[in-house]
């Protein structure tokens, strides 16, 4: 072992050596992040923080590029220099969780003076040999030689649809500040590590064409994200369903099997069981790929994605009963934005409200995600189903799933209290489709009976109103909640 | 929940003939009447439904009751193809036959034809639920030797309890502290030469310690009383959910006083025993006669047990009656009971085969306790939900028996359809499937094109009639297939379902 720690150091002295005059400096910086999460299941309260550190980059006119899993619900974030302790405040000024990139902004302006700051590199292709710099303990930069094993369209850490991703080889030291580093080509930047295996000596990275239109769509100060088409989709290679669809003989186009109405594609006028055959000018084959000029074939969500910013114009053609039109749309995010059920949801609080004992909460995907990573299995059935089926079972995003999260115990929830995970649709017969309407319906109701109706069993639970002052009061202090409600 | 079924291990000692005598010795009535059941049977794979299964061996107990016959538990016999009994003061085995299985129950009989097998045997009588706290003896042949093995131990409890066998049933239960082990199953346990019970289940070690199971004599007699017509039905079912009502605001909404009586009806399901009869509000005040205090228990013989083992003592066409209160009027309602056949899916299949329609490679199971247990983790989250949800969300009242591709046996004919496999069947050439039997009518029709449809947002699976025509010999070879379809349903009743009445023929 110790053997083995002698070598390394000598290695990476050679590797400094051998670079002689240091292009390194001025380009990196410590990224400090102290993160606490919001508690789900008891949503008044957050839970233990801890800290992250991290390495982020330096752009050119002093801001700094990190991922947004470092600053993923922070309550603070510091820069520290390399190569003394000098620490300064950075505020986050654009971050988007699905692409996993944040921009920090130094509280003093000056902090970073001097740091020359890093230029986006060209994209790199599969082949390619790159570096992964670290930070030494001292300041100094450590250099990993790396190569592209791929190019393609791949999970991100907060998304579900797939993004351009580069696959890295590198064999990495175990070192601080290592939570995000930056994949360099000619000290360029040529995209940020996101994940890596220290078995497999393989690892993830943001690349540059993602990072790029991350920071233009931040430049104006106002940050949109990254467009989606809102489709689901299937390859088009079977000949007996190519000839089901009416799909063209010459080939090309992929299936359409759902289309949010909401989404690019559905206002643009595409349709279930649409064969969709180009997208901007761009051929698609049997297997939903188009030919990029530099990755060559290269998943459709590249194209959709990453290309086009929200607000940019969509060119569709389409096969329809094997007719061929073009239809016209422009980028946005409603089939992503425009849900009931929020997918993943960093840095808000959720919403809760109590009453007499009864914790009411709106449903979100990071609630379901606290039930660990089987949540599927371990929640509540209702709620996964109304999650993971939504755009059947709830298409609407304005009827929000607002359900009965646990039963504190006091006096007036005697026989309530297994209960968990009901969805409620009414109050006094009335439709419930927010914790805020919910709460509007609740402090209305001065004397008499609350019925509240649950999708499921056991139906009907009673309280009464004239109860509810003096037993929240009691609940609040009893169980030390800050509020009895955040909506 | 019991985690741990008492399954009989494959156990391949050889018992050692030469040692014993024969029947000379002086014997308590218990240990003249306790068999060794010797047990090979098959279980059937529903990865490959298509064939006969595996063949396991498996030891269990089993003690002679009345009319030549020995009473022992259904797992312990389930599958049987083949099965031997053999006493302890008589080394030969004698083969023997199942005379009648009740999966839900966990009881089975067996019969020697063999004459010389009862000489000096007697009839095991069979008592009553021992007191809590009393001491029973447990006899049986369980792992660790060959003898026949004697625990003891005192009644621990007295409760309602999954039956674990079946999967889906829960019945009264009793726990004893004494050790119950693999090759316990079946077993008397006896207390003052009565039988009291029928070891059956317990936890493994890992779980609990010292605490087994035994199924208690009401059930075993409701079972000697349902065979005694020459086969056994199911056990019925009333088929509501309800709640405790002992919430004050609740009790004053629904205008009951507060003494600590009812129990609100929160859900009836269709088709069941409640059905047309029972509302959902309704407060039970009593059952048979029995008040039903607000935690949903009556008292029966000077124990509190749950209002539904009022139930589980009758048969189908027995009625029950309640007084319910509704609309803050006392109102005299009586329910006909019947099996909840509805539910019939939850529960574990032994010994019909496996049901399936083989079409171009594409397997078509209806979906089953024994399937899921198959896919187990593999499942995708759809047909999950369908199964979790299928009695809750009563999704029978619309299809009675989904039906699943639960497999794509890949050929050069399939190549584009291996992915499928796992998804939900909603329609074939246009025709909803509803059950296993709408498959085959439905892929005859239409034209040259089958097309099958799935629930969900996945793509519909498309073959050619004349092609499929063609590699069914070849699929069928490849595969040791014999039958391209297994669809009868046996005795096994599904759910009507009620989708008739929105105008659409099935």
């Amino acid at each position: 072992m110790r053997r083995l720690w002698i070598g390394m150091f000598v290695w990476v002295f050679l590797v400094s050596l051998g670079m002689g005059e240091d292009d390194s400096r001025g380009s990196l910086v410590r990224v400090r992040a102290s993160i606490q999460a919001y508690d789900q299941f008891r949503p008044w309260q957050k839970k233990s923080p801890f800290g992250l550190n991290g390495t982020g980059v330096v752009l050119p006119g002093g801001k700094v590029l990190a991922t947004a899993a470092l600053v993923a619900n922070r309550t603070e974030v510091g820069l520290e220099k390399p190569g003394s302790a000098e620490k300064c405040a950075a505020e986050v000024e654009a971050i988007d969780y699905e692409a996993n990139l944040a921009l920090l902004q130094p509280t003093d302006r000056n902090f970073l003076k001097g740091f020359s700051g890093v230029l986006l590199g060209p994209a790199l292709r599969a082949g390619d040999k790159t570096e992964v710099w670290q930070l030494e303990r001292n300041g100094e930069m450590l250099r990993n030689q790396a190569e592209i094993l791929s190019a393609g369209v791949g999970r991100y850490p907060s998304d579900e649809a797939g993004f351009l991703v580069y696959g890295v080889r590198v064999s990495l030291p175990k070192r601080d500040d290592s939570y995000t580093l930056p994949l360099m080509k000619d000290g360029q930047l040529a995209g940020m590590m996101m994940g890596y295996d220290r078995d497999s000596q393989e690892g993830t990275a943001i690349p540059v064409p993602m990072i790029e239109h991350f920071l233009k769509d931040a430049a104006d100060g106002k940050y949109e994200g990254f467009p989606t088409l809102g489709v689901s989709w299937s390859p088009l290679r079977d000949p007996n369903l190519r000839e089901e669809v009416l799909a063209p003989k010459a080939g090309g186009g992929l299936l359409l099997t759902r289309v949010n109405p909401r989404g690019t594609a559905g206002k643009a006028g595409l349709r279930e069981g649409d064969v969709l055959l180009s997208v901007d000018g761009y051929k698609l084959d049997e297997d939903g790929n188009y030919r990029d000029p530099l990755y060559g074939p290269t998943a459709v969500g590249n194209l959709i994605r990453t290309k086009p910013t929200v607000g940019s114009p969509a060119r569709f053609r389409i096969s329809r009963n094997g007719k061929e039109i073009e239809l016209n749309g422009s980028y946005d995010r409603k089939a992503r934005d425009e849900v009931a059920i929020p997918t993943l949801q960093f840095d808000t609080a959720p919403k809760y409200l109590v009453v007499g004992g009864m914790v009411f909460q709106e449903l979100t995907g990071t609630y379901l995600q606290e039930w660990g990573d089987k949540w599927s299995e371990r929640a509540p059935q209702r709620l996964v189903e109304l999650f993971t089926f939504q755009q059947e079972k709830r298409p609407n995003p304005e009827r929000k799933v607002v359900f009965l999260s646990q039963v504190l115990p006091s006096p007036i929830t005697l026989g309530y209290l297994q209960l968990s995970g009901l969805v409620l649709e009414k109050l006094n017969g009335r439709e419930i489709v927010s914790l805020s309407e919910l709460a509007k319906a609740v402090d209305g109701v001065k004397s008499g009976d609350l019925v509240f109706e649950f999708r499921d069993e056991p139906g009907k639970l009673i309280l009464q109103a004239q109860d509810l002052p003096s037993v929240s009061e009691k609940i609040g202090k009893d169980y030390g909640l800050p509020a009895l409600r955040r909506l | 929940m019991v985690n741990g079924v008492l399954r009989v291990w494959v156990l391949l000692l050889i018992p050692l003939l030469g040692s014993c005598g024969k029947g000379d010795w002086q014997l308590s009535e218990a240990r003249k009447n306790v068999v060794m059941i010797e047990v090979t049977a098959q279980t059937w794979d529903y990865r490959l439904p298509w064939n006969p299964g595996t063949v396991s061996s498996s030891r269990g107990a089993g003690f002679v009751i009345d009319g030549n016959r020995i009473l022992t538990n259904a797992h312990v016999v389930s599958g049987a193809r083949y099965l031997t009994v053999q006493r302890e003061a008589d080394p030969r085995k004698y083969p023997a036959k199942v005379l009648h299985v009740a999966h839900d129950c966990d009881l089975a009989l067996v019969q020697v034809e063999d004459s010389e097998f009862l000489k000096g045997t007697s009839v095991l009588p069979i008592g009553e639920i021992p007191e809590l706290e009393s001491v029973v003896s447990v006899y049986g042949f369980p792992i660790g030797g060959d003898r026949l093995s004697v625990t003891r131990g005192v009644v621990s409890r007295i409760d309602y309890n999954s039956y674990t066998h079946s999967g889906r049933e829960s019945h009264l239960a009793i726990q004893i502290d004494a050790a119950i082990n693999p090759g316990n199953s079946g077993g008397p346990v006896m207390q003052a030469d009565r039988v009291v019970g029928v070891a059956f289940q317990g936890f493994r070690g890992d779980v609990a310690q010292n605490v087994g199971y035994m199924i208690p004599t009401p059930v075993i007699r409701r079972f000697l009383k349902d065979v005694e017509d020459g086969h056994y039905d199911h056990y019925v079912d009333i088929a509501i959910r309800w709640m405790p009502l002992e919430n004050p605001a609740m009790r004053q909404y629904y205008h009951r006083p507060n003494d600590g009586l009812g129990v609100v009806v929160t859900d009836i399901f269709s088709e069941g025993s409640a059905d047309g009869v029972l509302q959902k509000g309704d407060v039970l005040l009593s059952i048979d006669g029995h008040s039903i205090e607000s935690d949903g228990s009556v008292r029966l013989d000077g124990q509190p047990v749950q209002l539904e083992e009022i139930v589980e003592r009758k048969f189908a066409g027995d009625t029950v009656d309640l007084d319910v209160w509704r609309n803050q009027a006392l109102e005299k309602r009586k329910i006909t009971l019947r099996p909840a056949e509805m539910f019939s899916m939850y529960e574990n299949l032994y010994e019909e085969p496996p049901r399936y329609v083989l079409y171009g490679g594409l397997v078509f199971q209806p979906l089953t306790a024994n399937l899921m247990a198959v896919l187990a983790g593999g499942a995708d989250l759809r047909l999950r939900q369908k199964y979790t949800l299928f009695g809750q969300d009563q999704i029978y009242r619309e299809t009675p028996e989904p039906v699943i591709l639960s497999s794509v046996l890949p050929d050069r004919s399939n190549v584009y359809l291996v992915g499928l496999a796992g998804q939900v069947v909603r329609e074939i050439n246009g025709r909803r499937i509803r059950t296993l039997a709408d498959v085959l009518p439905a892929l005859g029709s239409g034209g040259d094109r089958t097309v099958i449809r799935f629930e969900g947002d996945q793509r519909p699976a498309v073959l050619k009639k004349v092609e499929v025509d063609q590699v069914m010999p070849r699929i069928m070879t490849q595969y040791g297939i014999s039958e391209a379809h297994r669809t009868d349903l046996g005795g096994r009743r599904l759910a009507k379902g009620s989708w008739k009445k929105e105008g659409e023929g099935k």
